[in-house]
């Protein structure tokens, strides 16, 4: 996994850092005072010009990658779920995470505490949805893959998001910046904006993968509708019909193309992709392309 | 309040269509979503995000155009110009002669023409804006620029309607008033009378001489028109013709006479004619005041006429009736009615020197025959019925009618009379009733005056020179005139001597002059002298006059009255007369041949160069709005079933 800034993390890790420490790449010299350790010593500098100094290593800090996963009642939809899709977006880019030592940790929004009852725990002696949530909050090391993977698995999407406020709380709970994934479909209707700009200001390298599913790329429903909001409720009266189907399309792809451009203008990546793309394309060429990873 | 198109209120019944439409809940399919958020951006963007937006091919919105197009038709009151109705002033003339009661259009064909003028009258273009300064003014020249008729600056039509039956009736004078004309129209009744078109046309063309854009409009059959005095009169005539066929056998002579071989008994000579070109085979009715004397079997040929004789005994005066039994297109036709009076003694004095000839000529002229003879006329008073001046001036003129032979000093040739030794006879008139059966072979003439007919008078045997007989009505005296003396020539010794002077007697006797005068014409006015009706202190009179089948008439007559005239003749039938006392009849008869011929005429003639052809355009000026708001509702639910169909 790249990133573009030096890790601030207080922990040790394999990713280069400003904070000086022991590591083999050498960072600068510097003059001796009493007390350093004299294995830093530059003994062959000192042969040379007779002065001590000190010779310096970057430390190698470990990078925190959070990922922002929507699990609202809108994340279900699709003929593969906009919410399966992003579950498995979440885990590729959580074992590549692992396997670089970064520290990973999933924030589940709605979380576990604010969904309703009906919906919070599943049924039949599996692992509460709280559990779980708390178990992705911090996972390091390869070795916690396969417990990451499960953990993740047991994941399940309901209930109404609030995209900006998860994003605000995610930014101010992270002890240090890294790189910040949100897996959403954007579609909250107090918008996108807030939550990502809380996790710029953080100083968070973030990366948007929208998800939307095929029947609101294209409808294929016609006629004389009430459209029911799965998460609010709300209904809305539409007479639609294959002649407004451009329309419609354009109106999506403007709403996509604005997110883009906010995005950009913050040195945000986005991806914008239908729950019925094939997962490699996206993991292997798209992400790779915009070197989300090596 | 009343409406020109009441009809159009039928229209209404669309409006509560409508409403049941919106009544109709749209039933809308329940969706789950994952988010309306989409939708109402989409909503937002294409509803209400710019005022205007790309048109796309949409049958909805063609529909609606196609709708709002037809209607604003529909408002502009379209109509189609004609040249039958281009006119600013339209004379509509119905012909309503016995020939347009033919049945063989439905129900006949006055009612078809009645019809077809009706239509004339829904075409004339009225209210309009005759505005010429200002937008309109614009929208005319630009119609004219493009070559369409906008309807700005057009002007109102006017519209007059005539009845010719056996008077010509101007029903309604020139106006714009649909309501009026269409009235009028309603009021025409077709009569019994033979076709008398040129009166109308007479009136028509006083009326539209020297306006621009007149028109006349003749609706008729054809039958029986003689146009041949507008032959120059360069006519804007339109000729719509009614009628299909010509199927009809028609009564078209009728004649009493006393039966020459029993002067007791009646001849009653007829004919009946076949105008169709199928034979008709048909029973002859003969009836004496109602009473059914004799039926004949009758067969009639194509196109041919049959003369039929009927003899009968007549007890008192009364009227015969000849009624043919046949189904055919004109019933009018099929009957005819004589007056019969009995025959009266005819007094008949011979002024002569002496003329076996003729006091034996004279004597069996007739079996009811008084003669009398004298060699001089002194008494004008004397009551004599004819007298018969031989070669001899009388001292008296007689008041009576005369036949007068060889007769020179009188007031009759203001040209000087001459002498014709050995004239030669080259032609004489043998349609005239006194030339009935009469025939001037082998007959040599002496010697005769020469004169000039007198302009009262018709030559009746010419010369190259001169006249020899001649006959005319001068006031009210009957005149026979010989120029030679009859015994000065062979004539005395032939056939057609006796024949002649039997001829002369029935001519000059004023009771067969009178029964002349008890049959007429449909439509001809009835007139008989008073005379022997009015006693001179009697004062005022009053006659009644029943019509066939009609209300009583009274007509007031003043004591210096001397003629009994009525017009109102326009139905076939017996009119009985009450004049004081008296009791009369007489009998108004169609017996037209020209008008029983029902072929119908796809030309009319104007005199040997002009004619009119039969127009087909019958609906011109029509407005058309009415097709068009219809049409403009069938699209409006076309539309509305589209915009469902589309949707669901």
């Amino acid at each position: 996994m790249l990133a573009a800034r030096r890790a601030k993390s207080s922990l040790k890790g394999e990713r280069r850092s400003q904070a000086r420490g022991l590591s083999v790449e050498f960072a600068d010299h510097r003059n001796y005072v009493l007390g350093d350790d004299l294995r830093y010593l530059d003994w062959n500098l000192f042969g040379r010009l007779d002065r001590l100094f000190l010779k310096l290593y970057e430390e190698e800090r470990e990078l925190p990658v959070r990922i922002f996963l929507d699990a609202s009642e809108s994340m279900n939809f699709g003929e593969l779920s906009k919410f399966d899709f992003a579950r498995q977006v979440a885990a590729a880019v959580g074992y590549v995470a692992l396997c670089g030592f970064d520290r990973v940790s999933v924030d589940v929004f709605p979380g576990a505490d604010s969904r309703p009852a009906a919906v919070a725990g599943p049924s039949g002696g599996r692992i509460p949805q709280a559990a779980l949530e708390g178990a992705l909050r911090s996972v390091r090391g390869k070795k916690s893959a396969m417990q990451f993977f499960q953990n993740v698995t047991g994941l399940t999407a309901g209930g109404t998001a609030d995209f900006n406020g998860a994003l605000q709380r995610g930014a101010l709970a992270a002890r240090q910046a890294g790189v910040a994934v949100v897996l959403s479909d954007f579609l909250d209707p107090a918008g996108y904006e807030a939550g990502l700009t809380a996790l710029v200001g953080r100083g968070f390298q973030i990366h948007c993968v929208q998800i939307l599913a095929p029947e609101e790329l294209a409808p294929t429903t016609f006629g004389d509708l009430r459209l029911v909001d799965a998460e609010s409720g709300f209904e809305q009266e539409v007479t639609f019909g294959k002649y407004r189907l451009k329309a419609y399309q354009q109106t999506v792809a403007n709403y996509v193309q604005r997110l883009r451009e906010y995005c950009a203008g913050r040195g945000i990546r986005c991806f914008s992709v239908s729950s019925a793309t094939d997962l490699g394309d996206l993991l292997l060429k798209q992400l790779r392309a915009s070197e989300v990873w090596a | 309040m009343s409406f020109l198109t009441p009809l159009a209120f039928l229209f209404a019944l669309s409006l509560p269509a409508v409403v049941v439409f919106y009544l109709l809940k749209r039933k809308r399919v329940v969706k789950l979503v994952p988010s309306t958020l989409l939708w109402q951006k989409f909503l937002a963007e294409t509803q209400a995000s710019a005022p205007f937006q790309k048109l796309r091919h949409n049958w909805l919105l063609l529909l609606q155009l196609l709708l709002l197009l037809l209607l604003v038709l529909a408002l502009a009151r379209p109509y189609f110009a004609g040249k039958a109705g281009e006119g600013a002033l339209q004379v509509v003339i119905l012909d309503a002669s016995a020939s347009m009661q033919a049945t063989d259009e439905t129900p006949n064909r006055f009612e078809k023409a009645r019809i077809d003028a009706r239509k004339l009258v829904d075409g004339l273009l009225t209210g309009v804006d005759e505005d010429r300064s200002g937008p309109s003014a614009f929208f005319h020249w630009l119609g004219s620029k493009v070559g369409i008729d906008t309807g700005f600056g057009r002007r109102n039509q006017q519209m007059m309607i005539m009845v010719a039956g056996a008077n010509t009736e101007v029903r309604q004078s020139f106006t714009t008033q649909k309501a009026a004309l269409r009235r009028a129209l309603e009021l025409a009744q077709v009569t019994d009378s033979p076709t008398r078109l040129a009166e109308a046309l007479r009136v028509a063309e006083t009326l539209t001489r020297d306006r621009a854009g007149a028109e006349i409009h003749l609706f008729s059959d054809g039958a029986g028109v003689d146009l041949s005095e507008f032959e120059s009169k360069d006519l804007k005539l339109s000729f719509h013709r009614v009628g299909s066929r010509g199927h009809n056998a028609a009564v078209t002579t009728l004649d009493v006479k006393p039966n020459p071989e029993d002067p007791t008994r009646r001849a009653i000579f007829t004919s009946v004619a076949n105008y169709g070109l199928t034979p008709v085979d048909a029973t002859l009715e003969l009836r004496f005041d109602d009473q059914v004397v004799e039926t004949k079997a009758i067969a009639v040929g194509p196109t041919n006429t049959t003369p039929v004789v009927f003899v009968a005994g007549q007890p008192q005066d009364g009227v015969f009736t000849v009624k043919l039994n046949h189904a055919d297109d004109l019933a009018a036709d099929n009957e005819a009615r004589v007056v019969s009076r009995l025959p009266l003694p005819v007094r008949v004095l011979l002024v002569t020197k002496g003329n076996r000839f003729l006091e034996k000529a004279l004597a069996g002229a007739g079996p009811n025959v008084e003669l009398a003879t004298a060699t001089d006329f002194t008494d004008a008073d004397a009551k004599f019925d004819l007298v018969a001046l031989d070669d001899i001036t009388p001292t008296v003129w007689p008041g009576g009618n005369v036949l007068a032979i060889h007769v020179a000093n009188t007031n009759w040739f203001p040209g000087g009379i001459g002498e014709l030794d050995g004239p030669a006879i080259v032609d004489w008139r043998n349609t005239h009733p006194l030339l009935r059966f009469v025939s001037f072979d082998n007959v040599q003439i002496a010697q005769s005056l020469a004169v000039k007919t007198p302009t009262w008078a018709v030559a009746l045997v010419d010369s190259p020179q001169a006249p020899l007989v001649f006959a005319g009505e001068l006031g009210r005296q009957r005149i026979v005139w010989i120029g030679f003396d009859t015994l000065q020539s062979t004539w005395p010794l032939r056939i057609s001597y006796p024949i002649f002077l039997a001829n002369v007697v029935d001519w000059l006797n004023p009771a067969s002059a009178a029964a002349a005068q008890f049959s007429i014409r449909a439509g001809d006015a009835f007139r008989m002298p008073l005379g022997d009706y009015l006693s001179p202190g009697a004062g005022a009179l009053t006659a009644k006059i029943t019509p066939p089948g009609g209300p009583e008439r009274t007509i007031p007559l003043d004591a210096t009255a001397r003629e009994l005239v009525f017009g109102d003749t326009g139905k076939q039938g017996v009119y009985r007369v009450t004049l004081g006392t008296n009791q009369l009849a007489f009998a108004a008869n169609l017996l037209d041949p020209v008008e029983s011929n029902l072929k119908p005429r796809d030309e009319l003639s104007l005199g040997r160069r002009g004619e009119v052809t039969a127009t087909t355009l019958k609906r011109a000026n029509l407005e058309y709005w009415r097709w068009f708001a219809l049409a403009g509702l069938g699209v409006m639910m076309v539309e509305w079933w589209w915009f469902h169909r589309r949707t669901a």
